[in-house]
Order: C-alpha cells, then sequence, then structure tokens
C-alpha cells in the first residue's frame, strides 16, 4: 500500500462523568489504526460509539488524555504553535450539520475565502477570487452564489459550501464527520459522488464517519467498526462487508435496511429469531 | 381486564374493512408571499389492519398529509375529506375529535422528546389515554406497565414513574409506541418514527412496531424519507413529490417493478451493504422543488433523465398505464412499463 498519512496510537479520551467528581467515562479507549495517502477510510459506529470524538482528537479540537496521533511521523499533540497551524491548514474538518456550521451572517465568499486569508495572507484579492471560482467549479456551485448568505441555500447546497470552505487551504487529509446524515436521500448520492470525485482529482486522504455501513461503502477503501469505544473491527470493504468477523459489525449489517423487500423479509426474519429482544 | 363501557365507545373493525378513505385533500399554508400548497389533490384509502407507507423528501407534504390525518393542521385551507370509519374528520366537532385522538387513531411523533411533557412521569403520560377515558388510576397503572413491558421496557414497575429525560433515545420511542397503542387504536399514524435513531435501535423499533400492530390488527400509516425501511415493513405504498401521490403500489411491484422516474431514481441513489460496488452512485440532479415555487407541468420534469416536451407543459394524471398493475403520475409510465427492470 501507500505511504501512511496518519497513524494514531493507543488513543484515549476520558470524560468525568456527571454529578462525581472521581468517576470517569472512557469515550475513546486505546484506539489505534493507520491512514493510507490517498485512500478513504471508513469510521462507522452509533451513537456513543467515540468515532466523532477520536475524529476531534485526531484533529486536536479536544485533547486526548493520552495516546499519539503522527501526521506524517510527527505528533500532533506535542507540536509547536506554528507547527500546529500548519497542521490544521492541512487536516481539514467537514461537519454533519450544514445549518449550524455556516455563519448565518457572513456571505458564502468570505465563508470559503476566511480560510485564505488567514494562511496565505499574502494572496492579493484577485488571486483569492480566482481561487473561488475555482473551488465553487470543484463543489458544483455558481459565482453568482458568492454574494448570498447561507440562508437561502438548501441542506445539500450548505454541504458544498463547507466542502469548498474546508479544501480553500488546500489540505491533504479531510476528516468528514456524518457528512450527509442530515441530507435528503436523492442529494446523499450526489455529495457521496462529490467526495470520491474530489479525492480522485485531488487525491485527497478522506476519513469519513458514519453511523450506517451502507454510507461508506462506496467510498471507503477501508472501514472501522467502533463500539464503546472500541475497534471492533478494522479492514478491508471486502472483508468487513464480505465477510465481518465481529458480531457487532454483523449486527450492524443485518440492521441496516436495503430497498429490497424479499431481502429485508429475510432480514426481518433473521433479528426475529437472533437479535430481537435485545433492548438499547 | 378492559370494563365494559370503555371498550363499547370504540366502533370495532374487522380485519379488511374501509377504516381509512382520504379523498382529495388539499391543503394550503398562507405564506409570506402568497398561498403555498403543501399537499394536491391527495386520495389513498386503507384498510384495517394494513401497514401502509408514504414516502418522500423534504417539502414533498408527506408529514403535512399525516398531520390532516387528525385534524391536527391549524392555519391551513384545507379541502377534501378524511374519512374514518365513515365519518368526516376534518368537519368534526373539537369535542369529538378530542375522544378520536389517541383512541381509535394515535400518533407516533417523529421526536419523542419534545412530543412529550417533559415534567410529567412516563407512566403519567403512557396510562393518560386510559385515565381520559375513564379507567380508574389503579387499573390505569397496572395496564401502563404492562404495555411498558410489552414494548420491552425492562423493570416498568420502577420506569413507570421516570421522567422523560431519564429516557434513552430508543427507550423514549419505545415508551411513544406504548401511548400510541394502549388504546388499542383502529390507526396509527408514525410520522418518521425513527429518523432520529442509530441503525440498530431504528430495526428494533420497526419491528416491534411491525410486531404489535400484527398481532392486534392495527393499521399503521408509516411516513418516511427512506424507503429502504419500508420494505419489510410495508404492504403497500405511496411516493409523493411535490405535494402530489407520484406513485402507489404493492411493495414488490414499487421496488421490483417501478414505473415513475422518481421512484427509480431514489432507488438507484440508495447506498446499500451489498451488492456491485458502482464507481459511482447513481443521482437524481438538482433538489426537490420548495412549495413555493412549484415547476409547471409534472413537477418532477427539470429533475428527470426521460424528461419529454410533454413534461413541462401538461400535469400528467396518477394512472395505470396499459401492461402495468399500479398507477403513476408520468407521461411515459407506459413506457417505463414496457421495459421492466432494464432501467434498475
Amino acid at each position: 500500500m501507500n505511504d501512511v498519512i496518519l497513524e494514531v496510537i493507543n488513543l484515549v479520551r476520558e470524560f468525568p462523568v456527571q454529578g462525581s467528581s472521581r468517576e470517569v467515562v472512557r469515550a475513546v479507549d486505546d484506539v489505534s489504526f493507520t491512514v493510507y495517502q490517498g485512500e478513504a477510510l471508513g469510521l462507522v459506529g452509533e451513537s456513543g460509539s467515540g468515532k466523532s470524538t477520536t475524529a476531534r482528537c485526531i484533529l486536536r479540537l479536544i485533547e486526548p488524555t493520552s495516546g499519539a496521533v503522527l501526521y506524517q511521523g510527527r505528533d500532533v499533540l506535542k507540536m509547536s504553535r506554528a507547527d500546529l497551524k500548519v497542521f490544521r491548514r492541512e487536516a481539514q474538518l467537514v461537519f454533519q450539520d450544514p445549518y449550524s456550521s455556516l455563519d448565518p451572517k457572513m456571505r458564502v465568499g468570505d465563508i470559503i475565502s476566511e480560510g485564505l486569508h488567514i494562511h496565505f495572507p499574502r494572496m492579493s484579492k484577485d488571486e483569492v477570487f480566482a481561487e473561488l471560482k475555482n473551488l465553487l467549479s470543484l463543489v458544483g456551485l455558481r459565482e453568482d452564489h458568492l454574494n448570498r448568505f447561507p440562508e437561502s441555500f438548501s441542506g445539500g447546497e450548505r454541504q458544498r459550501i463547507g466542502i469548498a470552505r474546508a479544501l480553500a487551504v488546500k489540505p491533504s487529509l479531510l476528516v468528514c464527520d456524518e457528512p450527509v446524515a442530515s441530507l435528503d436521500v436523492s442529494i446523499q448520492a450526489q455529495v457521496l459522488n462529490l467526495f470520491q470525485e474530489l479525492k480522485e482529482s485531488l487525491g485527497l486522504t478522506i476519513i469519513f464517519i458514519a453511523h450506517d455501513l451502507a454510507t461508506v461503502r462506496h467510498l471507503c477503501q477501508r472501514v472501522a467498526v467502533m463500539e464503546q469505544g472500541v475497534i471492533r473491527e478494522i479492514g478491508s470493504r471486502e472483508q468487513i462487508y464480505q465477510n465481518p468477523q465481529h458480531p457487532y459489525t454483523r449486527s450492524l449489517m443485518v440492521s441496516v435496511p436495503e430497498p429490497d423487500p424479499k431481502s429485508e423479509r429475510e432480514k426481518l426474519r433473521l433479528r426475529q429469531a437472533g437479535l430481537d429482544g435485545e433492548a438499547v | 381486564m378492559i370494563k365494559p363501557q370503555t371498550q363499547s365507545v370504540k366502533a370495532s373493525s374487522n380485519s379488511g374493512d374501509l377504516i381509512l378513505d382520504v379523498s382529495r385533500l388539499s391543503v394550503q399554508f398562507q405564506g409570506d408571499n402568497g398561498p403555498v400548497l403543501a399537499v394536491n389533490d391527495v386520495s389513498f384509502q386503507v384498510r384495517a389492519g394494513e401497514r401502509v407507507g408514504i414516502v418522500g423528501e423534504s417539502g414533498s407534504g408527506k408529514s403535512v398529509t399525516a398531520q390532516a390525518l387528525l385534524s391536527l393542521l391549524s392555519g391551513a385551507t384545507i379541502e377534501g375529506e378524511v374519512n374514518f370509519q365513515g365519518q368526516n374528520i376534518l368537519e368534526m366537532a373539537p369535542e369529538k375529535l378530542r375522544k378520536l385522538r389517541g383512541w381509535d387513531i394515535s400518533y407516533i411523533f417523529q421526536d419523542p422528546l419534545s412530543a412529550m411533557d417533559p415534567v410529567r412521569t412516563v407512566g403519567d403520560q403512557v396510562s393518560q389515554v386510559l385515565r381520559l377515558r375513564g379507567v380508574g388510576r389503579l387499573e390505569a397503572k397496572e395496564r401502563a406497565i404492562a404495555m411498558l413491558s410489552r414494548v420491552g421496557i425492562r423493570n416498568p414497575e420502577a420506569r413507570f414513574g421516570d421522567y422523560p429525560h431519564q429516557f434513552s433515545g430508543g427507550m423514549r420511542q419505545r415508551a411513544m409506541i406504548a401511548m400510541a397503542l394502549i388504546g388499542d387504536p383502529a390507526l396509527v399514524i408514525a410520522d418518521e418514527p425513527t429518523t432520529a435513531l442509530d441503525v440498530r435501535v431504528q430495526a428494533q423499533v420497526i419491528d416491534l412496531l411491525y410486531e404489535l400492530t400484527e398481532e392486534r390488527g392495527v393499521a399503521v400509516v408509516f411516513i418516511t424519507h427512506d424507503l429502504s425501511i419500508l420494505a419489510a415493513f410495508a404492504q403497500r405504498m405511496m411516493v409523493m413529490y411535490a405535494g402530489r401521490i407520484v406513485e402507489s403500489g404493492a411493495t414488490d411491484d414499487i421496488y421490483y417493478g417501478s414505473i415513475h422516474p422518481y421512484t427509480l431514481g431514489l432507488l438507484n441513489s440508495l447506498p446499500r451493504v451489498t451488492g456491485d460496488i458502482a464507481k459511482e452512485l447513481t443521482t437524481i440532479g438538482g433538489q426537490p422543488p420548495a412549495p413555493t415555487n412549484i415547476p409547471a407541468g409534472c413537477a418532477f420534469n427539470p429533475r428527470c433523465r426521460y424528461v419529454v416536451d410533454q413534461c413541462s407543459e401538461e400535469t400528467p394524471q396518477l394512472t395505470i398505464p396499459k401492461g402495468a398493475n399500479h398507477p403513476s403520475r408520468c407521461h411515459r409510465s407506459q413506457w417505463l412499463a414496457e421495459k421492466p427492470g432494464e432501467l434498475r
């Protein structure tokens, strides 16, 4: 395989339990995995599995309790301010909720170019504008969108704005935290395809977080399944979908609904025979 | 256990009887920039014990349709009829309507946290339906505990006194199902009841609703944006787009033999965990129209890959084309019906 871009080693993040001074809950419990240059890695788990906390620790948006995150061989957790600034340009986050993640009082052009002003302060106005035009066409938006505010866009378009903002500073690593979960079904596929295109045309490395296994299957060559802060299984797409080893992966597989009545009735029968009764 | 006087209030229905007959329902809201037609000439029927799905994206009118079934829309101009067991709900006196709601027809909301009263215990809310019909406090509590236990809540005696925030999301939705079914209604309207839940919990909640309605012979109208979750659940379904029904039929006929480009597009764009990994997911271009700005002719025509000139000029009717077994609202449904399976 390709070069390693990111290595997560024994990552732990604890949170204090509400109402207790000593008890802690381990949201991320000794997680280790490797991300290779140019791949898309799916990180799948239900709410409370620790997938988003893992992502936030990788980007050092929250401080891990212990462990290491090596980005191109250097520990993100021990970086100096200057190095961290470079890292924060190279690793970008795409948020889940396209409504709360865009400042309603900023115009689209300002939202997308904010990072350019911070990371490339010497860019001229013309250069910024040229870059904006380039970004818009990458994500499928139009030039006349630049002067509008987020409120005039649909969820899918807002997600495209969020993606353009992330791409503006030329990242190598894109961490996507459930970016299609809140979109209409017919829009989800458009955005998933956009990630696929961007990955190929820009050579991006993507960590794609999702709560179900169907969403990541098209995009991701490798998939990690998380539960209760632990990676239960990690493997190639073929291994995970065709021959899942961990019972949790299997229970996720039979729970994902597919638009096929015959196989769904069979899955319903399987669930009623085996997995049913385990109340969550 | 059920007192005769509380039971006798309810009109009984035999399996297969027509219990709900929605006829030419239109709902119009007064928007900032003139009237907004959210539901446009919708007709459908539900028989006793039947599970029917309504699928649509945001703005399709599916939730407004659901709310109209219980006359929950205030401030809207409503046309048409919603006949439940022979009576038009839309013309019912408030007093009568109150007796019907939660008792003969109940509603499961998308977000139980906002649908339940945060300062009253779960048990209180589950037993309320019975208490309002004159069931004694002790008996109502007993039956509520039995119901909570039936929906899979462990240690129901202790949980009876818990408040909604002490329940997890899945548990709350189970409690909502208990609340909806405790009065043995003839019809349950479930409005995206699992959208906020994790996949495994979602599967459990849908399975539970399936089992309970099957064993009690309750009819369900299940509203969702996700075609996949209806595949095993619904016997029959309708697909809505821009306020209208665009296709309706038996579940298998829709999934394996759809004759509407929108339904076909939706089915093809859904990601799966099995089958070929196509390089790209098939997509429907563009986005659903806002109810304030519905395209002329067929509302789907700007996004349709099979569009012809006629589509932007003339609104298609919901008709069964020759050689097909269910209706579709598409000028080219005849052509689509001649190509079974080829377009998937």
